[in-house]
């Protein structure tokens, strides 16, 4: 029976508990948050044995073997320390730290305790992405990938959401070295690390904001982005994040030497794009309907997914979590490579730190225990 | 009256659609040393439009945000009584919880410590009420019992406002904070979110299903929930009450459907019987159930029967031990309401 606990009893911890509770073979023995009445609260609607306010207590109390931390970023260092220290493994939430010096500390302290450590990227997890990791895998693209597309479209809301939302001055993610951009694009650029190769990439990040952003007079979040990015074997990608393409999109392009490959986040489809070719008027006519079929196949798919209960709406954190623990208990490879891991954060370093024009300065931000 | 009209008072979340007619109300009355705490990205126009109406009244803004006990600890200096007008309106769990009771706790253990507080006005809501167990129709006083199945009813706007409610009797008995609280039904009115309370029904599957029938809807006027509020802060000899506050003459479901759709607009809706309608909840919740929350229990017999069971609101406790009635009467405040939405082409 695994032990699993949860630091941090604000809106990403309810999404960790409901997963924890129905996994089998594991308990959730605590939860703590800085703040007595969050822990109890979570507490109080989920089977968990305790809470706590102290993490100091909660581990040496409750001993788990897992610690999931879903505190925003700031504290994931000092916390992550902290339960490594005291041997347990850690799931972070996303975004993995505040930048890739921390995240190699995180990364350096787990392997020299012979612990284990992942990090929230979920939609890597989900359905349509495991079909995808499996067909790279099997040589479907011809050999190592030659370019990836990686897209990312966030709703910032109407006006009055968005009024609210970036009218709060305090507010932590405004504190983050990328603000809006650092709690977000960990998503599209952990797709784009997982299929390049070796440790570096170089960067070429530019960043603006939206009209809506200009017209509410924000002067500190940019919520619009384009990068290139190219690693030491030149596999290329292109992320774009933006607020301002509708219909929302979040898709996920790979294009190999023979094969290429077309996910939609969103839709939850994986298109194949295969090379074949039909003489003349004939190319115009067959593939628009190959296309079709290969639709309808997703859709069918889906709904067989779905009647057999296996389409939930946080499938791909579910199948994350359960991959981490599988690793934990069997000593299995990790979910999320530590090379993935660090790549996405030295990518997100090189992209700020580029942004500086337009981002100033990190305010300091005090630690807080709750997302 | 415990206060005297120069004492100062508090009004959190005042430039809401309710804090900002009970600081227009306040003003009204003559109580002119009133303090508005509103978060620093707060839309001010409704209540500089309130203050425009008073210029000779002290108005002092505080601007902050109530999950700062620093914020809360300026706010509450030298008030005398406090509204707690301030809500969060979220959709998870602990977004709820966060915004109403620990908002709700910080501003009280400022307040625990302010020696000229007389009183602590926590504004909460009918839907504390649990109604399982109960008869269709059948009333439910301030003695009725709070929800506690809130997972089962899946209801975070519920969870927060009791715990909330919790909350503050909690200080009342540990640190003697001296309090009232309200439970306004749907409120209503020029400014209110919503044209049609869910009580009447509900559009989530393209067409409006109109599920309250003849159920006499608890509403209350935002002039009148005002009056409420005000009276339940600075009336002697109260502490430690709670309030429902219904208007009088409240329309039946099927009657604010009909004069909505003459009034303001029409739209296609099929009426769905309350028995059909809770068989379906309890088809979702077993389904959300067996799939494992593959669909979340958003429709569930609790809920069903927390919105359209039909239970009634008594407003007695409140007319017996407060000078309140209601000033707007039902018909009046509908033709304001409808008028209002006619305007913005709800």
């Amino acid at each position: 029976m695994l032990k699993v606990a949860i630091i941090g009893c604000g809106k990403q911890a309810d999404a960790h508990a409901a997963q924890i509770q129905d996994l089998p073979n594991c308990e959730l023995v605590g939860v703590c948050d800085k703040d007595e009445l969050m822990a109890k609260q979570l507490f109080e609607r989920f089977p968990v044995k305790r809470y706590f306010s102290d993490i100091r207590e909660l581990l040496e109390v409750t001993r788990p073997d897992i610690v999931h931390i879903t505190t925003p970023p700031h504290g994931h260092l000092a916390i992550g320390r902290m339960c490594l220290e005291a041997n347990c493994h850690v799931f972070f939430e996303k975004p993995f730290t505040l930048n890739s010096t921390q995240a190699s500390e995180l990364v350096d302290l787990a392997i020299s305790k012979h612990l284990k450590l992942t990090v929230g990227h979920n939609n890597q997890f989900n359905p349509v992405s495991t079909r995808m990791r499996a067909l790279v895998k099997d040589g479907f693209l011809g050999g190592a990938p030659v370019h990836m597309e990686s897209v990312w479209c966030y709703d910032l809301g109407d006006r009055i959401f968005a009024t609210a939302l970036l009218g709060d001055k305090d507010h932590w993610v405004r504190t983050l070295p990328g603000r809006l951009l650092h709690n977000i694009i960990s998503h599209g650029i952990g797709r784009i690390a997982e299929f390049l190769q070796g440790d570096r990439a170089r960067v070429v990040a530019h960043g603006f904001r939206s009209p809506l952003l200009t017209s509410l007079n924000e002067t500190e979040i940019v919520d619009e982005l384009r990068v290139m990015i190219a690693d030491e074997h030149n596999t290329t990608a292109y992320f774009t994040f933006s607020t301002q393409m509708f219909p929302r999109i979040q898709q996920f392009r790979i294009y190999g030497t023979r094969n290429s490959l077309m996910l939609d986040d969103i839709h939850q489809t994986l298109i194949t794009v295969n090379n074949t070719s039909y003489k003349y008027y004939l190319n115009h006519f067959i593939p628009p309907f190959l296309y079709a079929r290969q639709y309808a196949a997703n859709a069918w798919s889906n709904i067989g997914q779905f009647l057999r209960r296996d389409f939930h709406f946080e499938s791909g954190r579910k199948h994350l979590i359960e991959a981490f623990y599988r690793s934990v208990s069997e000593d299995s490879p990790l979910p999320l490579s530590y090379r993935e891991i660090l790549m996405t954060s030295r990518i997100m370093d090189d992209i700020f730190s580029q942004l500086t024009n337009t981002v100033d300065e990190v305010r300091p931000y005090a630690h807080s225990e709750r997302s | 009256m415990i206060i005297n009209h120069n004492d100062r008072v508090l009004v959190t979340g005042a430039n809401g659609f309710l804090g900002s007619k009970v600081v227009e109300t306040l003003l009204a009355r003559g109580f002119l040393n009133v303090r508005c705490l509103v978060r620093p990205s707060s839309n001010l126009t409704a209540l500089h439009r309130v203050f425009e109406k008073f210029p000779d009244a002290h108005v002092d803004m505080v601007y902050g945000n109530l999950l700062s006990p620093a914020h809360c600890q300026k706010a509450i200096r030298d008030v005398s009584v406090v509204f707690h007008v301030a809500a969060g309106i979220e959709k998870t769990f602990p977004g709820c919880f966060m915004n109403s009771a620990v908002t709700t706790r910080n501003i009280l253990e400022a307040a625990s410590n302010e020696r000229a507080l007389r009183r602590f006005v926590n504004v909460s809501s009918l839907a504390v009420y649990s109604n399982a167990g109960r008869g269709r129709g059948e009333i439910i006083d301030e003695d009725g019992e709070l929800e506690t199945q809130f997972m089962r009813r899946f209801d975070a706007y519920c969870f927060g406002k009791t715990k909330q409610d919790e909350i503050v009797m909690e200080y009342g008995a540990r640190k003697k904070v001296p309090y009232v609280i309200v439970r306004p039904g749907p409120i209503y009115g020029p400014g209110a979110r919503s044209p049609i309370h869910s009580r009447v029904g509900i559009g989530t599957f393209g067409i409006f299903m109109h599920i309250g029938g003849a159920n006499r809807l608890p509403l209350s006027f935002i002039d009148n929930c005002a009056d409420a509020i005000i009276v339940a802060g600075i009336t002697e000899g109260i502490d430690g009450e709670a309030f429902n506050v219904v208007d009088d003459d409240s329309p039946k479901s099927r009657e604010f459907l009909r004069m909505y759709k003459k009034n303001v607009k029409r739209f296609p809706s099929i009426y769905v019987p309350y028995r059909l309608f809770y068989f379906f909840s309890y088809l979702w919740e077993r389904y959300a159930k067996w799939s494992r929350n593959q669909l979340p229990p958003v429709f569930n017999p609790l809920k069903c029967a927390a919105e359209w069971k039909g239970n009634r609101y008594s407003n007695r406790k409140l007319k017996a031990l407060t000078s309140w009635t209601p000033r707007v009467s039902t018909a009046e405040g509908l033709q304001r309401h409808f008028a209002y939405f006619r305007g913005t082409n709800a």
